[in-house]
C-alpha cells in the first residue's frame, strides 16, 4: 500500500528548503530568461556542499545520503514552488536513475560520487531529433573503444553536462539499444548547441556526435530498458515539482484576489473568482496526491504497483493540473499577470515545458489505456 | 542530508498525522477482520462476472417502502453483530465500543466489506452512524451521549436529518420551522423536506427557529425528534429516478421535551454544520467503484475509437486520484477528529466525477443508453445518469461547496 502521508522529516526538509529559497528562486528563473540560461553556480554549491542536496536519495555506497525517492520528491516539491533553476533533475534524477538501472557497478562507483557531490553534472541524450537533418545515433566499435555518430535534440542541460549518457544502436549486434557514456572533457567530434527554449530556466541542447569516443555502460542491448526506467523516475520526480508549482500558483492567485479591489471590493469576494479557485484547489490537492502516490511506489519495491503506470498516472495528472493552475493564475491576475515583469508567466512557461518534456498527458494516458486493457 | 529543525510549513490542508496504532497496521487488521467474517460463516462475494449476473450502478436506492424497510432491517442486524464483536466503530474511542484507531482503519474495513456477501449499507446507515452519531457526541449532554451514541453506532436507533425546507435550500439558515418553549417542552411546527429514508428512522435531527427576533444564524436550535410522536407526518417524495427514498416531514405542534434539545438554545447552526461537515466528508466516496465497472464493461465490449478510449482513461485517472486523495485525507486525519470544511473538497470532486461518468457512459453506450436492448450492463446505466444530478444538490449544491472551499479553506473574502 502506497504511503500517501508526508512524514515529519519530509515536512521539515521542505520547511528548511523553503526558508533557504526564500522567494529568490523565481528571480533566478527570471535571470535565466533574460540571461545566458545558466544555473546559479554559487547557489548550487550551497545546496550541494552545505545541504548535500544532490546526493539526497543516492545510495550511500556511492557518496549519497541514502534517503528515499519519496524524500527526494519532498525536496522537488519545494524546488517546483519557486521554479529553482538547477541541474538537479537532469543530473541526479534522469542521469543517476538511468545509470542505477544498468547495475554497472564499475561505472556507478566511478561516476555517482561526483553526481552526489554535485561537482559533476550529467544528462541523458535519448530523444531523437526531428526531421531528416538529425540522423539517429549509431555506435561503431573502434578496436576496444566505441565511437558514436549522429544527432540528439531536446537534451536537458546538454550544454551544461560534464557527462552525457547516450542510448544508441550498434552495428554489430542484433540486441537492440545499448547505453554509452561520453566524457565531455575528452570528446572530439562532439558539438553542442543550446536550443531556444520556452522555459529558459530549463535549458535544452542539440548535440552532434561525429565519431565521438564513448564507453559502453551495462550489458549490450540493455540500454532501452535502463532509459525507460530512468525516464519513469524522472516523470515521477517532475510530478512532485509540478505539484509544488501548482500549489504556489494558486497561493499567488488567492493572495492577489484578496487585495485587488474592483467595483469597490476585493475581486476575491466575487463568486466567479471564488469558484474558480475552489476548482483549482481540487486540482492542486489531487496533484499532491498523485505525486506522492507515484513517489511512494517508486521508493518501495515492496509496493505491488507498476512503476510505469504510477509514472503515467502522476505525469498525466500533474502535468495537466500544473498547467491549468498556472494559466488560470494569469487570468485571475488580469492585465498585470500578462506583463513581462510579473512572475506569472515564468510559472506558465515552466508548466507548459513540463507538460511535454517526459511525455505529453495524451501519451501517458495512451500508456494507461494499454495498462487497463482498453487498447492493444 | 543535513537539515536543521524548524517550524513545519504545510499547505492548505494541514492535518496531524495519526498516532501509530499499537501493534497493528491496516493490511493485518483487514486480514484479522476477514478471518472473523469467515469464522462466523460469511462468504466472499464471487468476483463480478462481466456479462452476467446482477448489474447496478444506481446512485439512489430506488425501492418500494417495503423493500426499503426489509433492507434496513437486514442491515441493522448485521451492524449489531459487527458492533458487538468489536468490528463496528473501530475509529471511535473504546467508551463507545470502538478501538480508537485512525479513520484509515475504518475505511479499509468498509472497503473490505464490499468483497463479501453482506447486507448493503444504505444511505440511512451513513446518516445514522457517520453523521448524527458524531454530532450527538460533539454537542450532546452527558445524558444524551449515554442515551444515543452507542445506540446510533449499533443502529439500535436509526436517525435521519430534518434540515431543508421548501423555502430553505441552499440558504439553510433561513429555516422557518418554529420551536416555541412551553414549560418543560418545546412545541415544533413546520415542514421539512428531502429527508432521506425518514420512514425507517426513529429519530430526526431537526434544525428549528427558536428566536425569530435575532439574525437568522443566531436564532436556531437543534432537537432530536422522536418520529413516532403525535403530530409527525412522513410522506414520500417521488424523485426523477422514479424511486422515492426522500420524504417530506410535517411537524404539527409536536411536543418535544427540553431533554431532547441538542446543543445550546440558539446554537443550532453550529450543530447543523457539524452534521453537514460529516456528510460532505462521507460523500467523497460517492459513486465508488462505478468507474471501474465502466472500464470493465469497455474492456468486455471492446472500444475501437481511440478518442473514446482516451475519454475513459481520463475519467479513470480522475477517479483513481480521488480514491487516493480520500485515502490520504483519511490517513492525515487523526482518529476521532471532526471533519472540517475539507469534506467539501471530497464531495465536490466526487460529484464532478459522477457527472463526467454520465458523460462518458453516454459516449460508450450511445443508443443502448436510451432504449433497452436487454443486453447486460447497458440500460441499467440510466440509474447512474438519472441519479447523478441529485447528489450535486444533496448535502449542499456544488456551488455551495465551492463557496465553502473558497471562504473556509482558502480564506477568500466573504461576498
Amino acid at each position: 500500500m502506497a504511503d500517501l502521508v508526508e512524514s515529519p522529516e519530509q515536512a521539515e526538509l521542505r520547511a528548511t528548503l523553503r526558508r533557504l529559497f526564500g522567494g529568490r528562486s523565481a528571480c533566478l528563473a527570471r535571470q535565466a530568461l533574460e540571461g545566458d540560461g545558466h544555473y546559479d553556480a554559487a547557489l548550487w554549491a550551497t545546496l550541494t556542499q552545505k545541504l548535500g542536496l544532490a546526493g539526497l536519495s543516492l545510495p550511500e555506497r556511492y557518496g549519497g545520503s541514502g534517503y528515499s525517492r519519496a524524500d527526494r520528491a519532498a525536496a522537488l516539491h519545494e524546488m517546483g514552488r519557486c521554479l529553482l533553476p538547477s541541474p538537479f533533475l537532469a543530473s541526479v534524477v534522469l542521469a543517476a536513475e538511468t545509470l542505477l538501472a544498468t547495475g554497472d557497478e564499475d561505472v556507478l562507483a566511478e561516476v555517482l560520487p561526483g553526481l552526489s557531490a554535485g561537482t559533476t553534472l550529467a544528462t541523458v541524450a535519448y530523444r531523437e531529433g526531428p526531421g531528416y537533418d538529425c540522423p539517429p545515433v549509431r555506435a561503431a566499435r573502434d578496436r576496444t573503444d566505441w565511437r558514436l555518430t549522429g544527432c540528439r535534440s531536446f537534451v536537458l542541460d546538454g550544454c551544461q553536462a560534464d557527462l552525457i549518457i547516450v542510448p544508441a544502436e550498434t552495428a554489430e549486434t542484433e540486441s537492440g539499444v545499448s547505453l554509452f557514456l561520453i566524457d565531455v572533457a575528452a570528446a572530439p567530434g562532439l558539438s553542442r548547441r543550446a536550443m531556444r527554449t520556452l522555459d529558459s530556466s530549463r535549458p535544452q541542447a542539440l548535440l552532434d556526435f561525429s565519431a565521438t569516443p564513448a564507453r559502453l555502460v551495462g550489458d549490450p542491448g540493455a540500454g532501452a530498458v535502463a532509459v525507460r526506467k530512468g525516464v519513469a523516475h524522472t516523470t515521477i520526480a517532475l510530478a512532485a515539482e509540478q505539484a509544488g508549482g501548482a500549489e504556489r500558483c494558486l497561493e499567488a492567485a488567492v493572495e492577489y484576489a484578496g487585495t485587488r479591489q474592483q467595483f469597490g471590493r476585493p475581486i476575491g469576494s466575487f463568486q466567479a473568482i471564488k469558484h474558480k479557485c475552489a476548482d483549482l484547489l481540487i486540482q492542486v490537492e489531487s496533484a499532491r496526491t498523485a505525486a506522492r502516490y507515484a513517489a511512494s511506489v517508486s521508493s518501495d519495491p515492496a509496493i505491488d504497483e507498476d512503476l510505469y503506470a504510477a509514472a503515467a498516472l502522476a505525469g498525466a495528472y500533474c502535468s495537466a493540473a500544473f498547467f491549468t493552475v498556472a494559466a488560470e493564475n494569469i487570468q485571475i491576475h488580469g492585465g498585470i499577470g500578462f506583463t513581462w515583469e510579473h512572475d506569472a508567466h515564468l510559472y506558465f512557461r515552466r508548466a507548459k515545458a513540463s507538460e511535454v518534456m517526459f511525455g505529453t498527458p495524451l501519451e501517458h494516458r495512451a500508456f494507461l489505456a494499454r495498462h487497463l486493457g482498453l487498447s492493444a | 542530508m543535513r537539515i536543521d529543525s524548524g517550524s513545519v510549513e504545510r499547505g492548505f490542508l494541514a492535518g496531524e498525522a495519526p498516532p501509530p496504532a499499537p501493534g497493528t497496521n491496516v493490511p493485518s487488521f483487514v486480514r484479522e477482520f476477514e478471518g472473523w467474517l469467515e469464522s462466523i460463516g460469511m462468504r466472499r462475494r464471487r468476483p463480478d462476472q462481466v456479462g452476467t449476473g446482477d448489474f447496478s450502478v444506481a446512485v439512489f436506492d430506488d425501492q418500494t417502502p417495503q423493500e426499503e424497510r426489509m433492507a434496513v432491517d437486514r442491515g441493522r442486524e448485521w451492524e449489531r453483530t459487527k458492533y458487538d464483536a468489536g468490528w463496528g466503530a473501530v475509529d471511535w474511542p473504546e467508551q463507545f465500543g470502538g478501538r480508537g484507531l485512525p479513520a484509515t482503519f475504518a475505511a479499509a474495513l468498509r472497503a473490505a466489506e464490499h468483497e463479501w456477501d453482506l447486507p448493503r449499507r444504505n444511505e440511512l446507515f451513513a446518516v445514522t452512524q457517520n453523521m448524527i452519531a458524531p454530532t450527538v457526541r460533539e454537542w450532546g449532554t452527558s445524558e444524551q451521549i449515554e442515551q444515543f451514541v452507542r445506540g446510533l453506532l449499533r443502529t439500535d436507533i436509526m436517525a435521519c436529518q430534518l434540515f431543508s425546507e421548501p423555502e430553505a435550500g441552499s440558504d439553510l439558515a433561513a429555516v422557518r420551522t418554529r420551536a416555541v418553549r412551553d414549560g418543560p417542552d418545546w412545541v415544533l411546527s413546520g415542514q421539512k423536506v428531502w429527508s432521506s429514508m425518514a420512514a425507517c428512522a426513529q429519530y430526526g435531527e431537526a434544525i428549528c427557529r427558536s428566536d425569530p427576533s435575532v439574525p437568522k444564524h443566531a436564532g436556531l436550535t437543534a432537537f432530536l425528534v422522536p418520529l413516532d410522536l403525535p403530530g409527525v407526518t412522513i410522506r414520500p417524495i417521488r424523485q426523477m429516478t422514479g424511486g422515492a427514498c426522500f420524504n417530506e416531514v410535517f411537524l404539527d405542534e409536536v411536543r418535544v421535551p427540553d431533554a431532547l434539545r441538542l446543543g445550546p438554545e440558539g446554537g443550532g447552526w453550529r450543530v447543523a454544520l457539524t452534521t453537514l461537515s460529516a456528510e460532505r466528508s462521507d460523500s467523497s466516496s460517492l459513486g465508488a467503484g462505478t468507474v471501474d465497472k465502466m472500464v470493465a464493461l469497455a474492456r468486455h465490449r471492446g472500444v475501437r475509437s481511440p478518442a473514446l478510449v482516451d475519454e475513459i482513461v481520463q475519467l479513470w485517472l480522475r477517479d483513481r486520484v480521488l480514491v487516493l486523495t480520500n485515502e490520504r485525507h483519511a490517513a492525515e486525519m487523526r482518529a476521532g477528529l471532526e471533519p472540517g470544511p475539507q469534506g467539501s473538497l471530497g464531495k465536490l470532486a466526487a460529484t464532478m466525477n459522477m457527472r463526467r461518468t454520465s458523460d462518458v457512459i453516454t459516449l460508450l453506450l450511445a443508443d443502448e443508453l436510451i432504449a433497452d436492448t436487454g443486453r447486460w450492463g447497458t440500460f441499467a446505466w440510466i440509474e447512474q445518469v438519472l441519479g447523478a444530478p441529485g447528489y450535486r444538490i444533496a448535502g449542499g449544491s456544488d456551488e455551495i461547496q465551492r463557496t465553502i472551499i473558497a471562504e473556509r479553506i482558502l480564506g477568500m473574502p466573504r461576498g
